[in-house]
């Protein structure tokens, strides 16, 4: 090699080094990264949570990493991260359902050396954020599956769900409304949520107390049956919502193309919105109604905030999140993204009513009857296999029972495999 | 000794890689749960996936996909090469527009015939009542054979082109002087098509064949981003069975089994077929 070649190498690799030197002395031991959802209107309201929480502690750092924001595939990118021991994110935003999970994986650090007050958290939250006794997450925001009604086409919400097919035929026929009752059907876990409804309305669950699985039970073969046949018999549900996710039928619902939906508490302020929606003033909410024989259940979902097992600055950390969970935060995340707070004390507040504008009691007996899914950590695997097994019959691939039966069969295998089964 | 490096290189990157999965198949390794530990259990992954109705079901999805998928190709490609051959003016540009769907991203691609497939508003619906060609158009991606119509149209759309420029080539290649001698002879075009065009191509149709049938055994994105393996798990392919078990599930002694037999299903294929091209290569077509 030439000389001025080599001297040009040589130059080159100085620098090299000296931007990586001058990147590492950069690092400043107190910058947190939160990981969660960051988009629209959920960006908004954390940005500006972190700002004014870097104003209050000025020796700490807050950087939001982004992740996607469907869940599954939020849930991959978590669990590469924390499987490769990743330093960042320091706190991390998980779905309801993925804390047993991360926590017996050995993910996520035990909160109980904090000492949380836990005592105005509504109690079903706590069960999912707890694995093996202790505490690995603190509840965010609940969600629970509401009955979003139209108030042009029915002066009251259904009180079961024979009048609410009743209703929504009415509505299709009286008023041209192409489709009755509009809920999530893609193979995903909205599915599952959906499921989880129609089941405990007609007096089902897919684990019974003891832990055993009962998803092949009479009334989950009835609650499968009726949801199948609302598609194809009764024509009241359109087909395509085997293909919905929660998008696609809050855009149909807002558009005014349905009758009744079944979605999160989120798009209420969406649909309040008059200069996109068409049905703005026009539907209100309900709890979603029971079958005969069962009893009123909405799915419960939400976020909790964790900490990363592998995480640089705990205990910075775990200001942040407390931070996050006082009731001033709480309360602006209502206002600005129409998220229900987990704290039950806050729904007594004329604040509450104000933020979201619905009635907080209707809202507090809704969430306290929520029903949890199951807390164990392969949920995830156990979800697939309904999933799978509910989407083939609803789109009648086969029937509901012989479906629920092989997804009963898998589950308990599954359970025996991974050393969970219940015991007899 | 010269081609020690380049040999380490692809034994590094293609091989170890390979070895790897197939060392982590014989284990137990399941990254969500470890109270289960991390044992040595031999063959039984392998066992587990022969008994899964699940995975029989993806490798017929697999095979079926890339059987209706490469012959669609083959046929519209070399229909495309043919009359691009026979263009006298204009070929080279017309050669590069054609290129144009190869070049798209395979996700985008499987983005846009989705949106065209989509019901009830998506275009191919709307377009199909509308002109009264059938009554009530199925919900596409509802229905499990109907999902696969739009896959395979919009794999065989990005990839015909490539199979028609290899086509080409080899058509090119193809000495215009026996035509010339077959019309004096009398041949009519069909003639000429099945005992002149047809066997000198021969090496380039196979060489096409085993392209596209390896890639389309192992296809993936394309599904992925159309159906997700719905509905039910009527379109998964067994790369994406794989990809679920290893990824989503984090199965890493299972999901190296399954990508084991992927590996050892498409290179069974490749070596079948080289050795058959290889014959065909030694062997002077004579007319």
């Amino acid at each position: 090699m030439s000389v001025a070649r080599e001297c040009a190498l040589g130059s080159l690799l100085c620098i090299g080094v000296a931007v990586a030197l001058a990147g590492c002395a950069r690092t400043d031991p107190h910058v947190l990264t939160f990981a969660g959802s960051a988009v629209g209107r959920e960006g908004e309201a954390i940005r500006h949570q972190l700002d004014q929480f870097q104003s209050r502690h000025p020796e700490i750092r807050v950087e939001v990493q982004s992740t996607p924001d469907a869940a599954d595939h939020r849930h991959q990118l978590y669990v590469q991260w924390l499987n490769a021991r990743a330093a960042d994110p320091d706190v991390v935003q998980l779905d309801v359902i993925w804390g047993p999970e991360f926590a017996a994986a050995g993910w996520i650090l035990d909160l109980d050396r904090f000492k949380p007050v836990v005592d105005d958290f509504f109690p079903a939250t706590l069960i999912a954020s707890r694995w093996n006794g202790a505490l690995y997450a603190l509840p965010w925001f609940v969600d629970v599956g509401m009955l979003y009604w139209r108030t042009d086409v029915m002066t009251r919400a259904p009180a079961d769900l024979d009048e609410l097919r009743q209703l929504a035929t009415r509505g299709m026929r009286e008023h041209g409304i192409p489709f009755g009752f509009i809920w999530q059907g893609a193979r995903y876990e909205g599915l599952v949520t959906v499921f989880l409804e129609l089941l405990g309305a007609h007096g089902g669950a897919i684990l019974d107390r003891n832990g055993r699985v009962v998803v092949d039970s009479d009334r989950a073969v009835d609650a499968l049956t009726a949801m199948r046949d609302s598609i194809y018999i009764e024509k009241v549900v359109p087909a395509a919502v085997v293909t919905w996710q929660e998008e696609q039928v809050r855009l149909a619902f807002q558009n005014g193309q349905a009758v009744f939906m079944r979605n999160w508490p989120y798009a209420y302020g969406l649909l309040q919105d008059a200069s996109q929606s068409r049905v703005a003033g026009r539907f209100s909410i309900a709890p979603m109604p029971a079958a005969s024989g069962g009893v009123p259940t909405e799915a419960l979902g939400g976020s909790v905030l964790a900490i990363n097992a592998n995480s640089g600055d705990a205990d910075a950390a775990y200001r942040l999140i407390e931070y996050l969970l006082e009731p001033a935060q709480l309360l602006e995340r209502a206002r600005v993204v129409g998220e229900y707070p987990p704290r039950p004390s806050m729904y007594e507040t004329k604040e509450l009513e104000d933020a979201l504008r619905i009635d907080p009691s209707q809202a507090r007996r809704i969430i306290e009857h929520a029903v949890p899914r199951p807390a164990t950590p392969i949920y995830s695997e156990l979800s697939q296999i309904l999933q799978i097994a509910l989407h083939r019959a609803l789109t009648r691939q086969q029937e509901p029972r012989a479906v629920l039966e092989q997804a009963a069969a898998d589950m308990r295998a599954l359970l025996e495999r991974t050393e969970l089964a219940p015991s007899r | 000794m010269m081609a020690l490096p380049a040999l380490g290189l692809i034994g590094v990157i293609a091989l170890g890689p390979v070895l790897w999965a197939m060392w982590e198949s014989l284990y137990l390794h399941d990254l969500r749960m470890p109270w289960l530990g991390h044992r040595f259990i031999g063959l039984q992954n392998y066992v587990e996936a022969f008994s899964d109705p699940r995975f029989w079901g993806a490798i017929g999805h697999t095979v079926v996909f890339a059987t209706v998928s490469v012959t669609l190709e083959l046929v519209f490609g070399l229909a495309l090469a043919i009359a691009v051959d026979s263009m006298r003016r204009g070929q080279g540009i017309v050669r590069t527009a054609m290129l144009l769907p190869w070049a798209v991203p395979t996700v985008v691609v499987g983005l846009v015939w989705r949106f065209i497939f989509e019901s009830p508003a998506g275009l191919m619906n709307t377009v199909l009542a509308g002109s009264r060609v059938i009554a009530s158009p199925p919900i596409w991606f509802a229905d499990p054979l109907a999902a696969w119509t739009p896959i395979i149209l919009a794999d065989a759309w990005k990839t015909t082109p490539f199979v028609a420029i290899l086509l080409l080539a080899g058509l090119q290649s193809i000495d215009r002087s026996l035509y010339e001698a077959a019309r004096i002879d009398g041949a009519g075009a069909w003639r000429q098509f099945t005992d002149i065009t047809l066997p000198l191509l021969m090496p380039a149709l196979l060489v096409a064949l085993v392209f596209r049938a390896v890639d389309a055994l192992r296809v993936f994105d394309v599904i992925y981003v159309m159906t997700g393996g719905g509905p039910g798990t009527a379109t998964e392919p067994i790369a994406m069975y794989a990809f679920s078990a290893l990824l989503e599930n984090l199965r890493f002694g299972y999901g190296s089994a399954l990508s084991v037999m992927v590996f050892v299903i498409t290179f069974l294929l490749a070596l079948v077929a080289i050795r058959r091209l290889g014959r065909r290569a030694l062997v002077e077509p004579v007319s």
